[in-house]
C-alpha cells in the first residue's frame, strides 16, 4: 500500500515542495493541499505524541544530532501540511545514551510517563535489541531506523518495524552483482572483528559466491587496532577487489596506510560509507581513495540529475549540495542514514491515516495498516527513492547507491534495483498475536 | 620493554588521561598528526624547566612567587549576599526548566548550564580570575535570610576539628561517581533531583553546623573552587589586590592540612581517570569492544572500581615520591622535615596540573555544548521561542571535521598540559626551597617528584593523542 496522501498535480506538488521546504506552511494553512486539514486546525487539536528515542550522548551522538535535525524538519513539514488526521505531531525526545539498558528504560518512560502514541528513531543495533522486547511487552509500536537485520531476521516482535530504512543484509547483498560485473571476481575482505564486520563478511560472501565470485581472504582486524600495515601482507597478490568496512577513529589511518602499502598500483577498492559517514571526503589523507567505490544509503552529494524531492528534502533539513550543513560547509551530515527518520515519520503518518488512528487503543490497527503497505513511490515523503515494504518481515527494501570518489566528491556510478536487495522471508510477524 | 617498565606504564596510564568527548573524525585527524614530535617537545620543555630550576639558587626560586601589589579595594560590602541570592534565583529557574523542560539533555538548560557553563567554564574562570564563587555560590545569600544563629544555638552542633575537609573528600568522590559512573548524569530530571537534593543537603548542613564551617569543610565545590582561586595570577589579601606568578597565593596561607592534600590528590586522580575510561586501553582492560561500546549502564562497576583505584594509586605514587624525597633530603641532617609536612605542603604543587587537565579534557566538549546552551537559552521549553533572537541556528561540529582546527585544538590542549606541568614543577621547587631552607636539600627532595611530573607530562600528552571508544 502506498502512502495515503491523495494525488496532486505535478505543478501543485512542486509548489508545495518549495513552500513546505521553506517551512512557510502557508499553502497547507490555507487548505490548498487536497486531503489535508488546515494548519491552524491541526495546531488546535490534541497532538499525536511520538516518542523519539535518540542517541544524544554516547557513541551514537554524532548520528543522533542529525537524526534529531531531520526529525524536527520532518515534523515541521508534516505539521505545516496539517499534521496527522488533523492533529499536530508532538515529538517527545529522550536520550538513551546509546545504551541498551537505558533504551529499554526510555521505552518504559514513553509508555508510563509521557503517554506517547508510538515511539521511533533508534539507530544502534544493540540499543534496538535492548529496547524492542520492552516495547513488545508494553504493546508500544516501535519504529526503528537502524539498518540492522534484527527486525527482518525474526528476532524481535510484532510491535517493532523498520519501514524507513533498508537493512544491512539487503544492502550488502545488492553490492555483489555490481562488484562481480564491474570490479573483479576475486575479493579480499577487510573488516573489524565484531558483529558489524561479521555481518558484512557473511552476507557478502554468500551473495558474491552466488555471482560466481571468490573471496580470497577474510582479514578480521581486532577492534582495538590502530595501525594496520602488518595486516596488509595477508592480502593475496591476485586480489582484484578489496572490500573494506573499517569503522572507528582509526579509519583515516587505515586509508593512509593502505595507500602507502599499495602506492600507485592498487586493486579496485570498494567500501561502505559507514566508514566515512560525516567525514569530509576532501579531507587530506583520503586522496588514496580517489576513483574507489562506496556504497551510499543515499548519495551525499547532489547529483546532476538530482530529483526535486532530494532538493526539497535538503532544503528542509538545512543541508547543502555537498551534504554539509547550510550554516557550516565543514559540518558534514550523516546523509546516508538520517533520511530514515524522515521516511519513517511519513510511514507513521500514512499508517495512522489509513488506520484512522485516534487513541492508543488503535495501536494494533496502526501496526496492521503499516503491515498492509507495499509500494512506496519515490516522493517528497520518500526522497531516498522508491521502496517496497514487506509486511511479514516488517522490513522495507529499496534502491542502493554505489558512488565513485571523483575529485573529493562522490559521484553516483550505479543504482541497484530493488530486486537486487530482496531475499527470502525469514519470519512472518503477522502470525504473532497482539 | 621490561616487565617493570610495562607495569609502570600501565600504572601511570591508569592515573592520567586527557580526553574530550569522542568524535570520530576529530580523533581520526588527531591520529594522523605527528603527535610523537609534539609530545617529545612538551616533555623536553618540562624537563628543561626542572634543569633550570636545579641550577638556580633557592633565594631566586623563592622570589619567583613574590606578588606585586596593585591597589587597595574599599572594604567589602554585603554585595555578595545579593549576588548569591541572584545566583540562587538563577539556579531555581534552571531547576524549573530541568524538571519541566525538554527531556533531551542537549536542549534543556539545566544539564548544559551545570555541566558546561559551570563545571567546565566556571571552574576555569575561577582559576583564572580568582574567587568568583564567593559572589555566586547559591547558598550564602539564602543562609543570611534564615534565622541561622537561632537554629544553631538551639541545636549547638559543631564539626570536630579533626574532620578537616574529609567530608568534602567523600562528597566529591560521590559526586564524581555520579558524573562518571552513573548511566545518565545529563538526564534533565535526574540531574534536577540531584542538584536540588544537594542544594537542600548543603543548606541543612549549614544550618546545623554553621554556614562557613560547612562550606569550607564539607561543601566539596567550595573547597575545590577556593583552592582553584588561589592559582589565579590576581588575588586579594586584606583588601589589597596583587599580581604574581600563578601559585603565589598558595604561600600566603599554605596548605597545612593533610585532608586538603588528600582532596587535591583525589581531584587530580579523578580528573585523570575521567577520559582514560574512554580510551581503547581502558576498554581493553575491562574487556569492552571500543567500536561497539555497550553503554555506561554496562560498565558502572568497572568505572566505580577504576575511579577508586585511580585515587588510591595516585595517592600512593605521590606519597612514594615524597617519601623518597624526604629520605634523600633528610639524610645526615639533624634538622629534619617530616614526611607529613612535605606531603601536605607539596600537594599544592599539583593544582596547576589539575586545572590544566580540566581545561584540556573538556575543551572540545565546551566548544560544542556552549552552542547548545545558547540554543536552549533562547528557547528554554523548546516551544519555538527565540528570546535571544538567534533565528534559525544550527549547532555545528564542523571544526572537528577540519584538520587545521583539530590541530589547533590539540595543540591548545597540549600547551595547557605542558604549561600546567611547568607551573607545577616551579611551584614544587618553590615550596621545597621554603621547607628545607637549603638549596641542595630542596633539590634532593625534588628529584623523585620532578621525575614523576616529567613522566606525567609524557603520559598526559600521549593519552591526549590516544584513540577513544566510549
Amino acid at each position: 500500500m502506498n502512502d495515503t496522501k491523495e494525488p496532486v498535480s505535478q505543478e501543485k506538488r512542486r509548489r508545495a515542495l518549495k513552500t513546505l521546504a521553506l517551512g512557510a506552511g502557508t499553502l497547507a494553512a490555507s487548505g490548498t493541499l487536497p486531503g489535508q486539514m488546515g494548519h491552524s486546525q491541526a495546531q488546535s487539536a490534541e497532538p499525536i505524541r511520538i516518542g523519539f528515542q535518540v542517541h544524544r550522548t554516547g557513541i551514537g551522538a554524532s548520528y543522533g544530532r542529525w537524526y534529531d535535525r531531520t526529525t524536527e524538519a520532518c515534523v515541521k513539514k508534516i505539521n505545516a501540511e496539517g499534521g496527522i488526521n488533523g492533529r499536530p505531531i508532538e515529538i517527545v525526545a529522550e536520550d538513551d545514551g546509546t545504551d541498551p539498558k537505558r533504551g529499554a528504560e526510555v521505552v518504559e518512560k514513553f509508555a508510563s510517563q509521557h503517554k506517547v502514541d508510538v515511539s521511533f528513531g533508534t539507530l544502534f543495533s544493540h540499543v534496538v535489541y535492548g529496547s524492542a522486547p520492552r516495547a513488545g511487552e508494553l504493546k508500544m509500536p516501535y519504529f526503528v531506523v537502524s539498518e540492522g537485520h534484527h527486525v527482518a531476521s525474526g528476532n524481535l516482535n510484532r510491535y517493532t518495524l523498520q519501514p524507513g530504512i533498508t537493512d544491512v543484509k539487503s544492502q550488502v547483498q545488492a553490492m555483489a552483482p555490481f562488484i562481480a560485473e564491474n570490479l573483479g571476481k576475486k575479493v579480499t575482505m577487510i573488516f573489524p572483528d565484531f558483529a558489524f564486520g561479521h555481518d558484512h563478511r557473511d552476507y557478502f560472501t554468500q551473495a558474491f559466491e552466488a555471482q560466481g565470485g571468490t573471496i580470497l581472504e577474510k582479514i578480521a582486524i581486532p577492534p582495538t587496532e590502530t595501525s594496520f600495515t602488518k595486516y596488509f601482507p595477508k592480502i593475496p597478490r591476485d586480489t582484484e577487489v578489496i572490500y573494506h568496512v573499517m569503522v572507528g577513529p582509526a579509519v583515516l589511518t587505515f586509508v593512509k596506510e593502505l595507500g602507502e602499502f599499495f602506492g600507485p598500483s592498487r586493486p579496485e577498492i570498494f567500501g561502505f560509507i559507514d566508514s566515512l559517514e560525516a567525514v569530509d571526503m576532501a579531507s587530506p589523507g583520503l586522496e588514496f581513495l580517489e576513483d574507489t567505490y562506496f556504497w551510499e544509503g543515499y548519495p551525499r552529494y547532489a547529483q546532476q540529475d538530482q530529483s526535486e524531492f532530494d532538493k526539497a528534502y535538503r532544503e528542509a533539513v538545512g543541508v547543502d549540495n555537498n551534504g554539509a550543513s547550510i550554516s557550516d560547509s565543514k559540518d558534514i551530515s550523516t546523509y546516508a542514514h538520517m533520511f530514515g527518520c524522515w521516511e519513517t515519520l511519513h510511514v507513521i503518518k500514512a499508517g495512522m491515516e489509513a488506520a484512522e488512528y485516534k487513541t492508543t487503543a488503535d495501536r494494533s490497527k496502526l501496526i496492521e495498516a503499516v503491515e498492509a503497505m507495499s509500494d512506496m513511490p519515490h516522493s517528497f515523503e520518500h526522497p531516498q527513492g522508491a521502496k517496497i515494504f514487506n509486511g511479514k518481515t516488517h522490513q522495507t527494501f529499496g534502491h542502493q547507491y554505489i558512488s565513485q570518489l571523483k575529485g573529493g566528491k562522490l559521484e553516483l556510478a550505479h543504482t541497484t534495483s530493488i530486486e537486487d536487495t530482496l531475499y527470502d522471508d525469514e519470519t512472518d510477524y503477522t502470525q504473532q498475536s497482539f | 620493554m621490561s616487565k617493570l617498565a610495562k607495569c609502570s606504564v600501565t600504572l601511570l596510564l591508569f592515573l592520567y588521561a586527557i580526553q574530550g568527548k569522542a568524535h570520530t573524525s576529530e580523533q581520526g585527524f588527531v591520529l594522523l598528526l605527528p603527535t610523537d614530535v609534539y609530545i617529545s617537545a612538551g616533555v623536553v620543555a618540562v624537563a628543561l624547566t626542572v634543569l633550570i630550576l636545579a641550577i638556580l639558587p633557592s633565594h631566586i626560586i623563592t622570589a619567583i612567587h613574590t606578588e606585586k601589589n596593585l591597589f587597595h579595594l574599599p572594604r567589602s560590602s554585603s554585595l555578595s549576599r545579593y549576588t548569591s541570592l541572584l545566583s540562587f534565583i538563577a539556579l531555581l529557574a534552571l531547576l524549573i526548566v530541568g524538571f519541566n523542560g525538554p527531556h533531551d539533555p542537549t536542549k534543556n538548560m539545566l544539564p548544559l548550564y551545570i555541566w558546561t557553563i559551570w563545571w567546565i567554564a566556571f571552574v576555569c574562570l575561577q582559576a583564572t580570575f580568582g574567587n568568583l564563587w564567593h559572589w555566586v555560590n547559591p547558598w550564602a545569600g539564602v543562609y543570611t535570610l534564615l534565622p541561622s544563629t537561632r537554629i544553631q544555638q538551639s541545636i549547638s552542633l559543631k564539626l570536630p576539628e579533626h574532620t578537616g575537609v574529609w567530608p568534602a573528600v567523600i562528597i566529591y568522590i560521590v559526586f564524581s561517581l555520579f558524573a562518571l559512573a552513573d548511566p545518565a548524569p545529563e538526564d534533565p530530571v535526574r540531574l534536577a533531583i540531584v542538584v536540588s537534593g544537594y542544594w537542600t543537603f548543603t543548606l541543612m548542613g549549614m544550618l546545623l553546623f554553621g554556614g562557613s564551617s560547612w562550606l569550607q569543610r564539607c561543601e566539596c565545590f567550595t573547597v575545590l573552587l577556593n583552592q582553584m582561586a588561589r592559582l589565579s595570577a590576581i588575588g586579594t589579601n586584606k583588601n589589597r589586590v596583587s599580581i604574581g606568578l600563578p601559585g603565589w597565593q598558595l604561600f600566603s596561607k599554605p596548605i597545612d592540612s593533610s585532608s586538603i592534600a588528600f582532596f587535591l590528590l583525589t581531584l587530580l586522580a579523578i580528573g585523570s581517570f575521567d577520559g582514560f575510561n574512554e580510551t581503547f586501553y581502558w576498554l581493553e582492560i575491562i574487556g569492552v569492544n571500543p567500536l561497539n561500546f555497550p553503554g555506561r549502564s554496562a560498565v558502572v562497576n568497572q568505572t566505580t572500581g577504576g575511579l577508586l583505584v585511580s585515587v588510591s594509586l595516585l595517592v600512593s605514587c605521590f606519597a612514594l615520591c615524597i617519601w623518597i624525597g624526604v629520605f634523600l633530603a633528610n639524610r645526615q641532617h639533624i634538622e629534619k622535615v617530616s614526611f607529613k609536612t612535605s606531603f601536605t605542603y607539596l600537594s599544592a604543587s599539583l593544582l596547576p596540573i589539575a586545572i590544566a587537565y580540566h581545561f584540556a579534557h573538556f575543551l572540545t566538549a565546551f566548544l560544542v555544548n556552549y552552542q547548545y546552551a545558547f540554543v536552549a537559552t533562547t528557547d528554554p521549553f523548546h516551544d519555538g521561542r527565540d528570546l535571544l533572537g538567534l533565528g534559525r541556528y544550527y549547532v555545528s561540529t564542523g571544526f572537528l571535521n577540519t584538520p587545521s582546527t583539530v590541530k589547533k585544538i590539540w595543540l591548545t590542549q597540549a600547551a595547557a598540559v605542558v604549561i600546567g606541568h611547568v607551573l607545577s614543577v616551579i611551584l614544587a621547587h618553590s615550596i621545597a626551597a621554603r621547607l628545607w631552607k637549603n638549596t641542595n636539600r630542596a633539590l634532593l627532595s625534588q628529584v623523585p617528584l620532578a621525575l614523576f611530573m616529567i613522566f606525567y607530562t609524557l603520559l598526559g600528552l600521549w593519552l591526549l593523542a590516544a584513540p577513544r571508544g566510549a
